[in-house]
């Protein structure tokens, strides 16, 4: 009779073997390439920072298969971009329930190849937002090595169902992976409209220091009939913060202006003339 | 079953240590063999030794002197004879490729330890980028210099592999088929 510690080994075996037809490799890049798993038929969802071109995209399969995809869609704020690949005769990927992921649970993360490490989930928190303005529905750190084509491959569990797509480009601290419940979110919108919704207020700025503690956004240009324009926005109107949020780089204020505040009025507190003054602008969406 | 999982991975563990031994060359310099067969054949790693003549110490605390007596230094392999020696072949698993995904485990001395195990999965097999053609077991498994010429063993305490060196990360191990095919050009 098979040892329980041989049970758990085959089991895991096959778990990476059953997501792993799932995966491809994306050659996207010069040299190197990264992962990619089969989401929606005939739709491969891989990160976005690993796509260095748009032009002969393609993907391998597993079984050695080269297919021509096309860029259906990115979005830098998760990272996150999808291919068109139509013939693509693989499985797609079955999603795990993301509620019911614990610390401790092991997982292994998979990858083109197919490759695999093992570990736990390490951290688990709510929804997040990244540094490039993307919202994640819940953070998952796992404890796994990262090798070699991590990014836009998958993070399972042990029962070979996809908990998320792994990212190495969200974190300097190591790699990340993305609920399914974010990409299949995000995959969507982006085969519907090519794009995710961002807020958006039209106007072009710097930032300024104005005392050792103070810091704000200097506007530069306001578009015509844009939504700043419209609020009565000026050229030289510094921006300290957007509601509660301070304004210290353009990144702040990108990061501010989620999709949720479109067609939404929201309080800028400027200075201007060397005065403070508030100023309602109705978020637009970013064109 | 964590309990019955621990206790598989100690006697899988006690079981190869007994067919595990430590390699020293001169002062310093300290790899890792395993004992191929009951005729006193020892494999390890051809970069573990450069010399002659070796020690070789059991687990048990026994110490040997042997003689090499085959270097690959291409595929990184080297057989050591050791006279009168009554250990246990290591137990191998012949004919199946480890499957990505299986639990592996290595014994070896890094760091000054002595029999250190180590844990960890089948990343990959087959060949490596800018190694050339040759299949190596690539294992997510954290080794350190001290494992070279060690086991790298299946969830049973079976050979599957010779640890070689690490790339990128990853252990990287002779396949037991290649480790047999070594062997076998001599022993007959």
């Amino acid at each position: 009779m098979a040892s329980t510690l041989e049970t758990f080994s085959n089991d895991l075996a096959s778990a990476v073997e059953a997501a792993g037809r799932s995966i491809v490799a994306v050659n996207g890049r010069p040299r190197t390439p990264s992962s990619g798993i089969h989401w929606r038929a005939g739709i491969i969802v891989t990160t976005n920072h690993t796509l260095q071109h748009e032009d002969d995209i393609t993907v391998t399969t597993l079984a050695g298969e080269t297919l021509p995809a096309t860029v259906a869609g990115r979005d830098p704020g998760t990272d996150i971009a999808i291919l068109k690949v139509p013939g693509l005769q693989i499985p797609v990927s079955e999603p795990a329930d993301a509620a019911s992921v614990k610390v401790g649970h092991i997982v292994l993360a998979i990858g083109r190849g197919i490759t695999a490490s093992l570990g736990a989930v390490s951290s688990l928190s709510g929804a997040w937002r990244t540094w490039r303005g993307g919202s994640i529905d819940s953070f998952i750190r796992p404890d796994v090595g990262i090798y070699t084509g991590f990014s836009g491959g998958a993070l399972i569990d042990a029962a070979g169902k996809v908990i998320g797509l792994n990212t190495s480009g969200l974190s300097r601290g190591g790699g990340l992976t993305l609920p399914s419940s974010t990409v299949s979110r995000v995959c969507d919108e982006l085969l519907q409209r090519g794009r995710i919704a961002r807020g958006y207020l039209g106007i072009g700025m710097q930032p300024v220091r104005l005392s050792a503690s103070i810091s704000g956004l200097i506007v530069l240009s306001v578009e015509p009939d844009g939504p700043a324009h419209k609020a009565g926005l000026l050229v030289g109107d510094i921006l300290i913060a957007l509601e509660v949020t301070p304004l210290h780089d353009t990144g702040d204020l990108q990061t501010a202006l989620s999709a949720d505040l479109i067609g939404k009025a929201v309080m800028l507190h400027i200075i201007r003339g060397g005065q403070t003054a508030d100023i309602s602008v109705t978020v637009g969406e970013r064109p | 079953m964590i309990g019955s999982l621990a206790a598989d991975l100690a006697m899988a563990a006690e079981r190869l240590a007994r067919s595990t031994v430590k390699i020293r060359e001169g002062r310093n310099g300290i790899g890792t063999g395993v004992i191929w067969n009951a005729g006193g054949l020892v494999i390890t790693n051809a970069h573990v030794v450069s010399g002659r003549s070796v020690t070789v110490e059991t687990a048990d605390g026994r110490t040997f002197a042997a003689h090499v007596k085959v270097r690959d230094s291409a595929r990184d392999l080297a057989a050591l004879v050791i006279e009168r020696l009554d250990l246990p072949a290591v137990p191998m698993r012949p004919g199946v490729i480890p499957r990505t995904g299986e639990l592996v485990f290595a014994l070896g001395n890094p760091f000054g330890l002595t029999g250190a195990l180590a844990t960890g999965i089948v990343h990959k097999v087959g060949p490596v980028e800018d190694l050339g053609t040759a299949s190596w077991i690539q294992a997510d498994i954290r080794l350190a210099p001290g494992n070279s010429g060690g086991p790298l063993a299946d969830a049973q305490g079976r050979l599957v592999g010779i640890n070689s060196m690490i790339a990128r990360g990853l252990g990287l191990a002779v396949p037991l088929a290649a480790v047999a095919e070594f062997a076998a050009r001599f022993s007959g």
